[in-house]
């Protein structure tokens, strides 16, 4: 492979693959503190890029019910500009953060407090993912919705320089995501590790008892935890949005099952795990050589396949300790 | 009666698919172990027999074997079916709980993938037009060949049950590491439980690739092996009549609902997330326990140890 093509598959790997990482740590986070893989994950995920493109353009032209509503009649105050569309991005996150709470009081606190089989929890989020996928396509239709270009400056690539006579292109996009993710691991890290309420919630994720007879409100920091889930995930939403276009009610499924390789990959319930995971699975994924491009959807699948069966515990996780 | 066959035939025949789907999925759980790869193992066999019925390559056999031929198809798809479950069982088997599911996820994406961009299995398109078992006229007709595997299957299930294979599958499911140590082979038995399993789907595959006359690579999604854990959830996963009763119930929703038009998919889901909250043993689980009060259940651990050590 040619310096040029090294690079640029490096630099697009690396992209996607933070994206990867932090949608994988919402899963990896519920997971940590309940022992249950959220699988409405990916809905949510579909629910924050919805959530920023109707903040920033506040009408759905092409179908569904929506059809034809305008919320800005004057045109979105958030659209025009990256700053706005920032903002437009968190408020978006915030709004899949508070979804991801309702769905943690849907389908799976009534679980929760009767002790009922993870395996019927698995089932619960199911159907919350089918009910917002199909609301969404009910209520503004199956087609691909594409942020406005100039979000992110799209028009004018952020680098792109020639090596041995191949261009190398960077896009703006992609720097934001690189830069975005990040910021969210940094941020993340440094709540789970260095503050009271981190301090609180690896507490609950260690022992839930124990931590409740210390005083610590476990209900209240599983609400937390799902927030926080959401929010990251509503936040690779948009992400994915801005660089490839909302592509549907089903945009989230794919990911949804992805995001599963990079948390096993990585270590189930391990968020360096989850980090290293989705970079390595974005990059495996950049470097399948062009003809074989169609079964770059397999690679992530793969990849599980092979941990699992040589080191179940992922890249990074802790081996479960078995009941003797 | 042709009246309501033609009417509600498609759909019997359909509900009787969905139970024999959910009594694939049924064996492994016997076990203990939650397996998602059925719709790869139904979609292998569904593969296999529509090659073996469409591919020019088969013209010959085709020619000399006539309807002979679809009998092969059903031993085609239930070999592929069992010896892919070997294939997959025994490495990915040593895996427990969330691991063997996400596993068994894997092999149905890959197999999608695969199948998604094979020549032989028609790419993106599939297989089309594939004949109709016996030149049947009718879709109900398949009445005839879903029912007579269903009665088999619950005959066999049933036998099962009560031989020593199946004290000892129960006994895995119950307890692995007591079950090993009063000398049951966990391995051997685990291997056993998913081959059944999959050589049910992939014959089942075999049936429906006409039925359904078409076949391409939604046959096995990740949506698939949802519903058909759904279904076998929601009937109940302790009794041969759970997978029956959920997998045909599930299968009625959608035209049942048919009046609510594009809201009956968000139903759909609600009714997933309404049963799994209300009926934990699902419904035949409850029925039983209508005729006989248990003890409150003890509640299942939590973190991340219960998850490593589901046992449905």
């Amino acid at each position: 492979m040619e310096l040029s093509a090294l690079l640029q598959n490096l630099l697009n790997g690396l992209a996607i693959g933070s994206v990867y990482a932090i949608f994988a740590l919402g899963y990896t986070l519920v997971f940590s503190i309940l022992g249950i893989i959220n699988f409405a994950h990916g809905a949510v995920f579909t629910l924050g890029a919805y959530f920023t493109y109707t903040l920033v353009v506040g009408q759905f032209e092409n179908n569904g019910l929506f059809k034809g509503v305008n919320l800005f009649p004057g045109g979105s105050p958030l659209s025009g500009h990256p700053v706005t569309f920032a903002l437009a991005t968190l408020v978006g996150a915030a709004l899949a953060g508070l979804v991801a709470v309702l769905i943690e009081r849907v389908a799976f606190r009534p679980m929760r407090s009767r002790g009922a089989d993870p395996l019927l929890a698995l089932v619960s989020s199911l159907g919350v993912a089918l009910v917002i996928v199909n609301l969404i396509q009910l209520l503004v239709g199956a087609e691909i919705y594409n942020f406005p270009s100039d979000a992110y400056g799209e028009v004018r690539p952020a680098l792109s320089f020639t090596l041995g006579g191949n261009v190398v292109i960077i896009r703006t996009v992609q720097v934001v995501i690189f830069a975005v993710s990040l910021v969210m691991l940094a941020v993340l890290g440094f709540v789970i590790g260095r503050t009271k309420i981190g301090k609180a919630l690896r507490a609950v994720a260690e022992n839930p008892t124990t931590a409740s007879l210390l005083g610590i409100s476990v209900d209240r920091f599983i609400v937390i935890t799902f927030f926080l889930s959401g929010f990251v995930g509503g936040l690779a939403g948009t992400l994915v949005g801005t660089a490839f276009g909302v592509a549907g009610p089903y945009f989230g499924v794919a990911y949804g099952l992805k995001g599963l390789a990079v948390i096993v990959l990585g270590g189930l319930g391990s968020i360096p795990g989850a980090v290293l995971g989705g970079l390595v699975i974005g990059l495996a994924e950049a470097f399948v050589p062009a003809d074989y491009s169609a079964y770059k959807d397999a690679v992530a699948f793969a990849l599980l396949f092979i941990i699992l069966l040589v080191r179940p515990q992922g890249l990074l996780g802790r081996s479960a300790i078995q009941k003797v | 009666m042709s009246d309501f066959l033609s009417t509600y035939g498609f759909l019997i025949a359909t509900m009787l698919q969905a139970s024999l789907l959910g009594l694939s999925l049924y064996f492994p759980l016997q076990a203990g172990q939650l397996s998602l790869a059925s719709p790869g193992f139904y979609a292998l066999g569904g593969y296999a027999a529509a090659i073996l019925l469409t591919n020019p390559a088969f013209g010959g056999l085709r020619d000399a074997l006539g309807n002979g031929m679809f009998p092969l198809t059903w031993l085609a798809g239930a070999l592929i079916g069992g010896l892919m479950g070997v294939v997959v069982g025994v490495p990915a088997l040593r895996l427990r709980g969330i691991y063997l599911a996400l596993a068994t996820i894997a092999f149905v994406e890959i197999l999608r993938v695969v199948s998604l961009n094979l020549t032989v299995t028609g790419g993106a398109v599939g297989i089309f037009g594939i004949p109709q078992t016996f030149g049947f006229q009718d879709r109900w007709q398949y009445i005839f060949l879903f029912g007579p595997l269903l009665a088999l299957t619950l005959l066999f299930a049933r036998q099962l049950e009560r031989s020593r294979v199946g004290r000892a599958l129960r006994a895995l499911r119950e307890d692995e590491l007591a079950a090993d140590a009063m000398g049951v082979p966990p391995t051997q038995y685990k291997v056993l439980a998913f081959v059944i399993g999959a050589v049910l789907a992939g014959l089942v595959g075999a049936m429906s690739a006409p039925f359904l006359n078409t076949w391409n690579a939604k046959q096995g999604t990740f949506d698939s092996s949802i519903t058909i854990l759904a279904a076998v959830l929601i009937g109940g996963s302790r009794n041969i009549w759970g997978p029956v009763v959920g997998g045909a119930l599930l299968a009625a929703i959608p035209e049942v609902l048919r009046f609510l038009a594009d809201w009956r998919l968000v139903l759909n889901g609600l009714v997933l997330v309404v049963a799994s909250l209300y009926l934990p043993q699902g419904i035949v689980g409850a029925l039983e326990r209508l005729g006989r009060p248990r003890p409150p259940q003890r509640p299942a651990p939590q973190g991340p140890a219960a998850a490593a050590k589901v046992n449905p």
